[in-house]
């Protein structure tokens, strides 16, 4: 780690120009938990940290009008343990509170949440610094380099959307969430703000693995809009991970769903720990419309979902687990009261 | 006669732990310290070419770099040396890499994060080996025959019996993990070397770091006073000590190093992946008659970790006829060692797996069959064993666990949406060894009491132990009892490991504790005084008394107390002149696994110990339950992974590292034959630690088994095992 400036703006204004006087060294820094850790490792090594903590007004969580709006800097555990969410969008509240521990979440933001970095161990233990250790080549970490997972200990890559360069996995699970409900990250920036749909916050390794989000540099996400939606009580974050809390998914998915008694209206489905992004199954949503909801017909769609999934060397089964974890979500879902 | 069971005490140290108060090594700030870092070889093998330290010196608050030219050739062990005096030194930084995460230097700051800054900035370059063999199974991997174990004539017997199974299991790498990482502070002042060292064998760093430094070991002091968990990875001389005990002598300050988690994976023993390749044959009864066991293991190209798997198994079910075979398999590593239950744990995850193939395939009920084969000799030496309650422990356990509810058949047990039940058990033995032991104790009229023994608390209670021993023998004031331990300028400390501490603390209690009142009777002269000891002291006038004593295991001889002051190594038993010991345990565990994700949960876990009379209950209870959540974490989640192109190990993080957390733990149900040895010591106490795992992951992998019909022979038994 190399020493850095730190600035603590009260405003947005006020953070994107301490951003732009600071240049391409600068970073924007919410609870810290995802960029301290990078640092350490030696991952990324910036030299003006801007915290943007202090803002105010940032963190609120409003349910009560037409759509559902987190503040960028509202908690992770603020936002899991919210009522309405937990009754009418659970798929919302277990995301968060099945990812990190209870001591992370009170720190953590949910605008940091989307921009956490990828848990592949050839990313974070490959730098060869004192913490780290290994010393592997990354293309995400240094373009170029090459891609130690491929033809490695590849378990936990990714099978859906990796490319020669790169497999490893987008490891949130707020985002997935976020995916299946439609969610649109609100942004502030030097150039203005905007609004993006969250399906376009990310992109795919490609050549370019080191690029992971489409935000243009000073942008600093200010909230997240989430449609509102019938779906919501029938729905669920079903986490399938090495241990029960604690652990990023081995496969997850967020479902919710309308029905018409044992039938599918609409269906939302995405997933995670497969994916080199958050991967929404349109496949699978189609074929749930119109369809009575089985255990069979559920691992149907489950198997749509990881169409197109190529597997590595140890990760072939999460192509099947993947599928089991959609169907089982899917059950999940529909036992829950509209 | 032997001891009345004991009542329940609370922890010693309990209130001082839970107010943060107790001072670990880690914890430790001094004057004027310096805060150390240490840089890890980025190569798997080879040699270091040149260590740049320029940028590192120009860091504010770097005030010096060691590298492989400040360290002195170290001294080899003393001539006819034996035990741990016998080892060789730690290497302190050398030229020669022979794994990767070796230091290649020492970056001493003012600070910790100049310290990491400085170690980011040093620049190495190497001569890297052409080829390095870091599988067991790669090109280069020596295999090296040890030590067997025979009991009878195996072969004779196989090929009489009716019935024969035979299974090859595999035990990962793993590694401990304890909180509290690899931590030394060194001290050097007035022509003393003083080592502040989470050690479970103070006196163990004392001769090694000696011989690293080529030092006097008169001079040197280690103090070990809490460890934030040991497992037997602070067992054996550690690679940090001498680099950060020569960083003080050339400073001539106070130098503190915690290493990073990521370093203590590759520079920490650890457990070695092993091979387990069994055959049992039955008789047309249905009895076990003969046993033949390969075992082999990773092992480092100079390593000293025995392959002993053979140490327990021959125990277990009163078989005549054994055969083992073992053997290290040479790699490049570091060097692996003791991990808790060292070789009965893998050991028994294979035999018990065995033995319960061969109850199915002879249709027996596993607990039934294991009762049917109790033991009242040991088949090795011939000995009688001193006391065996597994039978005790089975039945016990199959009675609370609900055994009896049980259906035989694989897969039978489903729940209404389809998840299948399964019912395992399994057991396990350990040595029950003792130490010799020195104990000076001091009583005073103020009111306080010292005592120094032979020991060192890592978190299992023993010091809860020695004040439960102590204070029923001496009314003594409890609240202003020091218990003084892991502190070699006070008596000289024995490795405390392998489940012997609270064997051999005993005896030296009774013996202080029957000095110290003939001393008191002698000074009364007869005289009647109330009042506690202090009071007794206190009316007489006299400030103190203070007695010192020696004690041996069975059948040691006096001379073992040698090896005790050199290297903290006096061990005797399980084998004692004339009767075996052995430490059992029984587990039963109940699995679900899911119909669709095929997620395995542990619901509940049953386990009943013989440890001979149990001292300190709460203790013993806790040892037990932590056996069996590692024993949970190793069956379902360790391993530690190396990528063959690398070396070295990859998950080297406890994110990815899978130990269990509370969720995955479900009941688990200790309890205690409490029925004394008659003849190991006057309390009749053997071992708990240790045996307290054995067993455990066996016992789990046997319910899956039940629950699915998949038998699976390797550690860690994941999802993908099971879809
Ligand atoms: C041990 C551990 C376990 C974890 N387990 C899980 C898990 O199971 N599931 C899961 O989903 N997550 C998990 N996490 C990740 C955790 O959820 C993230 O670290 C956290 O959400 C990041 O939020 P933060 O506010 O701390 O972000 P920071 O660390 O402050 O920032 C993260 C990134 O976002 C940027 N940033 C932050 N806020 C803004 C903003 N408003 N606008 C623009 N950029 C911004 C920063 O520049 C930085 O690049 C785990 C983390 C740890 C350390």
């Amino acid at each position: 780690m190399q020493p850095f400036t730190y600035t603590m703006p009260r405003t947005v204004a006020e953070a994107i120009a301490a951003f732009r006087q600071a240049g391409p060294d600068a970073s924007y820094i919410a609870g810290g938990t995802s960029l301290y850790d990078v640092m350490k490792l030696d991952i990324v090594r910036p030299r003006h940290l801007i915290d943007v903590s202090a803002i105010e007004g940032l963190d609120a969580i409003e349910t009560g009008r037409d759509q559902l709006r987190f503040g960028a800097l509202a908690r992770m555990s603020a936002v899991a343990t919210d009522k309405t969410l937990l009754r009418d969008y659970p798929v919302l509240a277990e995301s968060l509170w099945k990812a990190a521990s209870q001591q992370l979440r009170n720190m953590a933001t949910v605008g940091g949440n989307l921009l956490q970095r990828t848990r592949c161990l050839y990313f974070r233990n490959g730098t060869g610094n004192p913490s780290s250790v290994g010393l592997y080549p990354c293309n995400k970490r240094e373009p170029g380099s090459g891609c130690a997972a491929i033809g490695g200990l590849d378990r936990g890559q990714a099978v859906l959307g990796q490319s020669d360069a790169c497999t490893a996995v987008s490891p949130g699970d707020w985002p997935v969430a976020l995916t299946a409900m439609d969610a649109t990250v609100e942004l502030a920036g030097p150039d203005g703000s905007r609004a993006m749909p969250i399906a376009e916050l990310y992109r795919l390794p490609g050549d370019t693995p080191h690029l992971e989000f489409m935000l243009q540099p000073g942008e600093i996400i200010t909230a997240i809009i989430v449609p509102k939606t019938p779906a919501g009580r029938r729905s669920t974050y079903h986490k399938i991970r090495d241990r029960e809390s604690y652990a990023f998914a081995l496969a997850s998915a967020a479902v919710a769903l309308d029905m018409d008694g044992d039938h599918v209206r609409r269906a939302h489905v995405a997933l995670g720990g497969v994916g080199t992004r958050p991967w929404r199954a349109r496949a699978a949503e189609q074929l749930l419309v119109g369809q009575r909801l089985t255990p069979e017909s559920a691992l149907t769609a489950g198997r749509a979902a990881l169409e197109g999934a190529r597997a590595g060397k140890h990760n072939g089964f999460k192509v099947d687990l993947g599928a089991r974890t959609v169907a089982d979500a899917l059950m999940i879902a529909a036992e829950r009261s509209a | 006669m032997p001891a009345a069971p004991f009542a329940e005490r609370a922890r010693f140290d309990a209130r001082d732990k839970v107010l943060g108060r107790t001072q670990f090594t880690a914890d430790i700030q001094l004057p004027d310290m310096l805060y150390a870092m240490s840089v890890p070889a980025t190569i798997a093998k080879g040699r270091v070419r040149s260590v740049a330290i320029d940028e590192a010196m120009k860091i504010p608050g770097v005030v010096r770099v060691l590298t492989a030219k400040d360290f002195l050739a170290p001294i080899p062990p003393p001539r006819g040396a034996t035990g741990m005096a016998a080892a060789p030194a730690v290497p302190t930084i050398v030229p020669d890499i022979a794994y990767r995460g070796a230091p290649v230097a020492l970056v001493l700051a003012e600070s910790i994060e100049a310290a990491v800054q400085g170690a980011e900035a040093i620049q190495a370059t190497y001569a890297p080996s052409a080829s390095f063999s870091p599988l067991i199974t790669s090109e280069g991997a020596a295999r090296e025959p040890s030590e067997p174990v025979k009991a009878g004539n195996a072969a004779e017997a196989m090929a009489r019996a009716a019935t024969i199974v035979e299974a090859e299991y595999e035990c990962p790498a793993q590694h401990h993990n304890p909180i509290e990482t690899l931590s030394t502070t060194a001290v050097w002042s007035g022509g003393r070397l003083t080592i502040y060292e989470a050690t479970q064998g103070a006196q163990v760093v004392k001769a090694n770091a000696a011989k690293s430094l080529a030092l006097d070991p008169a001079i040197i002091d280690v103090k070990s006073s809490y460890i934030g968990g040991g497992f037997g990875q602070k067992g054996t001389a550690q690679r940090q000590t001498a680099l950060v005990a020569r960083a003080a002598m050339l400073t001539g300050r106070p130098v503190k190093l915690v290493m990073p988690r990521g370093q203590v994976f590759h520079n920490a023993t650890f457990r070695p992946l092993s091979r387990h390749k069994i055959r049992i044959g039955a008789d047309a009864s249905g009895k076990m008659v003969a046993i033949e066991y390969d075992a082999d293991h990773q092992q480092s190209r100079g390593g000293q970790f025995p392959p002993q798997y053979h140490e327990s198994q021959p125990q277990m079910y009163g078989v005549a006829d054994y055969d083992g075979t073992t053997a290290n398999v040479r790699i490049d590593t570091q060097a692996p060692g003791y991990m808790r239950a060292p070789h009965p744990h893998p050991a028994s995850f294979a035999f018990e797996g065995v033995v319960d193939e061969l109850a199915y395939k002879l249709g027996k009920d596993p607990v039934a069959f294991r009762l049917a084969h109790d033991a009242k000799v040991d088949p090795v030496s011939g000995h009688p064993l001193s006391s065996r309650f597994l039978n005790e422990c089975i039945a016990q356990g199959a009675e609370r666990f609900g055994w009896s509810r049980r259906s035989q058949a694989p897969g039978s047990m489903v729940l209404a949406d389809g998840t299948q039940v399964g019912f395992g058990v399994a057991c396990g033995a350990y040595p029950a060894i003792t130490s010799a032991n020195i104990a000076r104790l001091r009583v005073s009229a103020d009111g306080s009491t010292r005592f120094a023994v032979s020991a060192h608390e890592m978190g299992q209670g023993i010091r809860t132990v020695i004040a439960q021993a102590l204070l029923r023998q001496l009314d003594i004031d409890p609240a202003k009892l020091d218990l003084q331990i892991g502190d070699t300028s006070l008596v000289p400390q024995h490795l405390t490991a392998g489940s012997w501490g609270t064997a051999s603390v005993l005896p030296a209690i009774d013996a202080v504790a029957a000095k110290m009142k003939a001393a008191i009777e002698e000074l009364l002269a007869g005289r009647q005084i109330d009042g506690n000891l202090h009071r007794k002291l206190a009316t007489v006038r006299r400030p103190y008394i203070e007695v010192e004593v020696s004690t041996l295991a069975p059948g040691q001889e006096e001379r073992a107390l040698l090896g005790l002051r050199a290297a903290g190594y006096a061990l005797a038993g399980p084998e004692y002149p004339a009767f075996t010991t052995f430490s059992y345990i029984a587990h039963f565990a109940e699995v679900h696994v899911e119909p669709r994700t095929r997620r395995v949960r542990v619901p509940r876990v049953v386990s009943i110990a013989d440890c001979g009379r149990v001292v300190s209950l709460r203790t013993a209870v806790s040892q037990v339950r932590g056996g069996v959540v590692w024993a949970i974490g190793s069956a379902l989640r360790e391993e530690t992974e190396v990528d063959p192109r690398f070396g070295g190990w990859l998950n080297n993080d406890l994110a990815d590292y899978v130990v269990p957390v509370n969720a995955d733990i479900g009941d688990i149900d200790v309890s205690f034959i409490d029925r004394p040895d008659p003849l190991l010591n006057a309390t009749g106490s053997k071992g708990l630690g240790e045996v307290a795992m054995v067993g455990a992951a066996g016992a789990v992998a046997n319910a899956i088994y039940h629950a699915t019909g998949r038998r699976l022979r390797r550690m860690p038994i994941r999802i993908e095992h099971l879809l």
